[in-house]
């Protein structure tokens, strides 16, 4: 979705920079939103804080808050993808093998 | 600065509100007490800073989930690994989990986890209070059962038919409509409302798509999750 999402407003997004929290390339706040999603995934609250406050002060409260939801979706639905099987089909799998080797997620034990 | 509940959009609020309260009231499959008590585990499985790894199950452990349960043992098994250890997951372990219970039941259970790890991970990034669960609502689970079940070939979890024709993702839930609803609602409110997938540009205004985008891959990676 991310890869798709950029293609079609002609951005450039290396998933490499998005494995490695480096941000992405041509995407606002990139290196923010990732440092916040990274630590609102970990638990250092200190950390945390601290990325917190850079997204504010660079993109605001309403900024901030929704990139929250969004963490939070994912929190949920990475928990329903795995706990129900859920799976994309052989040729999906395929197709978009590039990408989950670029994010270093092809030999997780959630790859079905 | 401080962010507090009043500068989040109503929409989200109401979502996580509704969903809370349902924790504590009668499912389809559970007992509001049932399943109350479910979310208090999974509560403990993803707030917990030293957490039990992923081939001990909770029960077995004294003092992590009461003495006596109104849900069975595996069941606080099953969602403390599940919110703790999804990734973890394999075939084998859910085909153990579902020969002591109900695959549908089994469903039902993985959604109280879903709604635990959203709410407390909105809550804990925005530094926001974690709320209490609600007191217990009496009666009996509806036990209501879609007639047209069926296996799926991308699922584990059985679907309502027709299998496979939606994302894996988008059927997982649909063989128990309460549970199905609820979860929908919240990534309505949380990500992008269901009719707007398929617009790149779709945007409320804050985050562009693909900032929500970087946002959904860094966390998914970050849980090792391929799907």
């Amino acid at each position: 979705m991310l890869s798709w999402s950029g293609t079609e407003q002609g951005i450039e997004i290396d998933l490499a920079n998005v494995q490695t929290a480096t941000g992405g390339v041509s995407v606002s706040f990139a290196q923010q939103l990732v440092d916040f999603a990274t630590a609102a995934t970990e638990f250092d609250l200190t950390v945390l804080a601290k990325s917190r406050d850079q997204l504010i002060s660079v993109a605001g409260v309403a900024i901030t808050i929704d990139a929250a939801a969004v963490i939070a979706n994912f929190e949920m639905m990475t928990r329903l993808a795995d706990s129900t099987g859920a799976r994309m089909q052989t040729e999906v799998v395929a197709d978009r093998l590039v990408v989950a080797q670029a994010m270093g997620v092809d030999k997780v034990v959630s790859r079905r | 600065m401080r962010i507090s509940l009043s500068d989040v959009r109503q929409d989200l609020v109401l979502a996580h509100e509704q969903a809370w309260s349902a924790l504590s009231e009668p499912g389809t499959w559970w007992s509001g007490a049932q399943r109350r008590e479910l979310a208090q585990t999974a509560l403990l499985a993803v707030t917990e800073g030293e957490p039990l790894p992923p081939w001990v199950a909770v029960s077995t452990i004294e003092g992590r989930i009461p003495a006596s349960t109104v849900a069975p043992g595996v069941a606080h098994d099953a969602v403390y690994r599940i919110a703790r250890h999804a990734a973890t997951l394999t075939r084998e372990w859910y085909e153990r989990v579902t020969q002591e219970i109900d695959s549908l039941a089994f469903v039902e259970l993985c959604g109280i986890v879903c709604t635990v790890a959203t709410v407390v991970a909105f809550r804990r990034a925005l530094d926001l209070e974690i709320p209490e669960l609600v007191a217990t609502k009496s009666g009996q689970p509806s036990h209501h059962k879609p007639d047209n079940i069926v296996d799926a070939t991308l699922n584990w979890v059985p679907v309502v038919a027709p299998a496979d024709e939606n994302a894996a993702v988008v059927q997982a839930f649909t063989a128990v409509p309460q549970t199905n609803r609820v979860i929908w609602a919240m990534a309505d409110a949380q990500y992008i409302p269901d009719k707007e997938m398929i617009d790149p540009h779709w945007t409320r205004g804050t985050l562009t798509r693909v900032q929500m985008e970087l946002v959904a891959t860094r966390v998914s990676q970050q849980r090792e999750c391929f799907y």
